[in-house]
């Protein structure tokens, strides 16, 4: 009987000093590098991630002050934030890549974006935290809680571990200094002027942040895609992998370009 | 209480027709199918005057028991022959159809007729999906994500991609929007769990069909739930129910013609089709419960007797129900007199609706 490897197993964890930082990272797959932040819940690789690494090269940062990493009291800003990984993608000789972030990540992967434009290749915003609604959604405490706000349909992922306390107290801290307001104007300007074919994905039950505010990407920004998953919520590739990679591949192979189907109807040539 | 008259296209069919499901197209006459049409807008104009305040048009195939494949064909030739009813699309069948077109047609029509249209949206009967090919283990699936698309279709204002289970598209960007915004008012039809959650989370109506009173309250009360764990309340408008009636001068009247009718459907499936079909629709319930399809099979006569009877009936309907509109079909599609059934109407329009309005 053959094995089947758990979701993530490729990965393998390495370290890398930058910007004072030592930041742990884990990657998979080959060619074209495709640098990943995660969201404000920490780095965990999944089937989309292994999916992406049939294709690419993914490497997924822990940003410095999330899950294992030491306490990290100096970054002031998502703008600092995005210019650590950049000095960690440095660091690592990366110098042109695909970028994607999930939620709090993807607005991290946008200052990084704006920072660093002729280094981005493509970048996918899954269920971006960049523009949220003024009034917030409700918040999660037990795990089974926390499932219910994330995914669509908790029942059918596998149960969340409750996080150790002392990193939920560390990352509930970093993430509400580094946040923002639900409109950073800044952050907003700089996208007006970001020609990089942007990837924005939400899923159609994702009650964290309500997939409407997927249309403030496509309005603010030059080349800029929404594209909506089905059935999916804030959780999107570990909900629905299949049909996140698939969208998410295809755009970063093809950019604006992926909107021409190339699939086949011929049932019998 | 609103009432609306179900026009099915009443095709008189000659008696050597074969009376099987599909009716094959080479029994069809053309003259027959003009008159049909020209009737359906004599028909429309005709309860239009009698205060009725919805027609309702729905979408069969292969046979002439109901004349209408496209619902929103239909509803244009109509739209445009007569000024004040409202046409009810009840509905298009959304597994066999592309939601984007829908959703697009639709748009269209509610800018036609502005204020005039009522959506119902579908999940069929199983010997639809023979017509296009549609696996019926998919239906109930293809069903709540078309649902889905045509409402995102409707409402979203920026260009999008959407990535589903059976449907995918890379861009979507509908022109025209629908003239009511945000939509037009719509319904999702079927008394299962499935469409009253669906409903409920959009705040739709929910359209009931032909089950007694006690099942359809069963549906509606959990439509209702559902409405409430959502944090709202439906109203009347809410809740459709479509149903056979049998109205005569008299109750005895009305008995009589109840016993005269036909027990056998029009245009029956095989059997060796119908048990294939019954088979691979396995999730047909009633708020939960689970019941088996009807496969081509005769449907029930819910409301039978003289105008007193009748009305008692309808109050009956609005209390245990709770539906707020009627969508009534006074002689079965497909069969009789259609004389016979414009009687019917002129009586339902002079001795009925006037005393159902406060109800």
């Amino acid at each position: 009987m053959a094995l089947i490897e758990p979701p993530g197993a490729a990965f393998r964890e390495s370290f890398v000093e930058a910007d004072g930082f030592r930041i742990r990272f884990v990657e998979a797959g080959e060619g074209l590098p495709l640098v990943y932040l995660h969201g404000a819940g920490g780095m965990h690789p999944s089937r989309e991630h292994d999916l992406l690494s049939r294709h690419f090269r993914v490497i997924m940062f822990e940003m410095p002050g999330f899950g294992r990493s030491a306490e990290n009291t100096r970054t002031r800003s998502m703008a600092e934030l995005a210019e650590t990984v950049a000095k960690a993608a440095d660091a690592l000789g990366l110098d042109r890549f695909n970028l994607m972030g999930t939620s709090f990540g993807a607005k991290t992967a946008l200052w990084l974006a704006s920072q660093h434009p002729e280094r981005v290749l493509g970048l996918v915003l899954e269920s971006p935290a960049a523009v949220r609604p003024e009034v917030p959604r409700p918040t999660a405490g037990s795990p089974e809680e926390l499932a219910q706000l994330i995914y669509a349909h908790p029942e059918r992922m596998p149960p969340l571990l409750p996080p150790d306390p002392a990193v939920a107290v560390q990352t509930e801290a970093l993430v509400g200094r580094l946040r923002g307001s639900a409109r950073d104007l800044e952050l907003e300007d700089r996208m007006r002027n970001l020609a990089i074919p942007t990837l924005v994905v939400f899923g159609t039950l994702d009650r964290v942040i309500p997939p409407e505010m997927g249309r403030h990407y496509k309005a603010l920004m030059p080349n800029c895609h929404l594209v909506f998953v089905y059935d999916a919520g804030h959780m999107i590739g570990a909900e629905r992998p299949e049909a996140f990679a698939e969208v998410t591949l295809d755009f970063l192979e093809r950019h604006e370009a992926f909107v021409v189907s190339r699939t086949e109807t011929v049932i019998f040539p | 209480m609103k009432v609306s008259y179900f026009e099915t296209g009443r095709y008189v069919s000659p008696p050597d027709l074969p009376r099987e499901w599909p009716v094959p197209a080479g029994s069809y006459d053309p003259d027959i199918g003009a008159e049909a049409y020209r009737g359906m807008v004599e028909r429309v104009r005709f309860v239009e005057e009698l205060g009725f305040d919805w027609v309702s048009v729905s979408e069969h195939h292969y046979s002439p028991r109901i004349l209408t494949p496209s619902p929103v064909v239909s509803a244009a030739y109509l739209a445009a022959r007569v000024e004040k009813i409202k046409i009810a699309l009840l509905g298009p069948i959304v597994p066999v159809s592309n939601p984007i077109r829908v959703a697009e047609e639709l748009a269209m029509l509610d800018t036609m007729a502005p204020g005039r249209i009522v959506v119902g949206l579908l999940r069929g009967t199983t010997n639809e999906y023979l017509s296009y090919d549609l696996n019926p283990r998919e239906s109930r699936e293809r069903t709540d994500e078309g649902m889905e698309l045509i409402l995102k279709a409707w409402t979203e204002p920026q260009p999008f991609g959407w990535q589903g289970r059976y449907f995918q598209y890379r861009t979507v960007s509908i022109w025209p929007r629908p003239q009511c915004q945000p939509h037009p008012p719509t319904y999702a039809l079927g008394t299962s769990s499935e469409a009253g959650e669906f409903a409920a989370r959009h705040r739709l109506g929910i359209g009931l069909s032909y089950g007694t009173f006690e099942l359809m309250a069963k549906s509606a009360r959990y439509y209702r739930e559902q409405c409430s764990r959502y944090g709202w309340e439906p109203g009347p408008d809410d809740i459709i129910y479509r149903a056979n009636m049998i109205l005569g001068e008299t109750d005895d009247a009305a008995e009589e013609a109840l016993r005269r009718r036909d027990k056998q459907a029009p245009f029956p499936v095989r059997a060796g089709l119908r048990d294939a079909l019954l088979q691979s629709d396995i999730t047909r319930n009633i708020a939960g419960e689970k019941r088996p399809a009807n496969v081509g099979g005769v449907l029930p006569i819910s409301f039978c007797g003289g105008p007193d009877r009748i009305v008692e009936q309808l109050r009956r309907c609005r209390e245990e129900v709770g539906a707020g509109v009627v969508d009534l079909s006074l002689q079965d599609p497909g069969t009789g007199d259609v004389g016979v059934m414009m009687r019917a109407l002129e009586l339902f329009g002079t001795k009925v609706l006037p005393r159902i309005r406060e109800i």
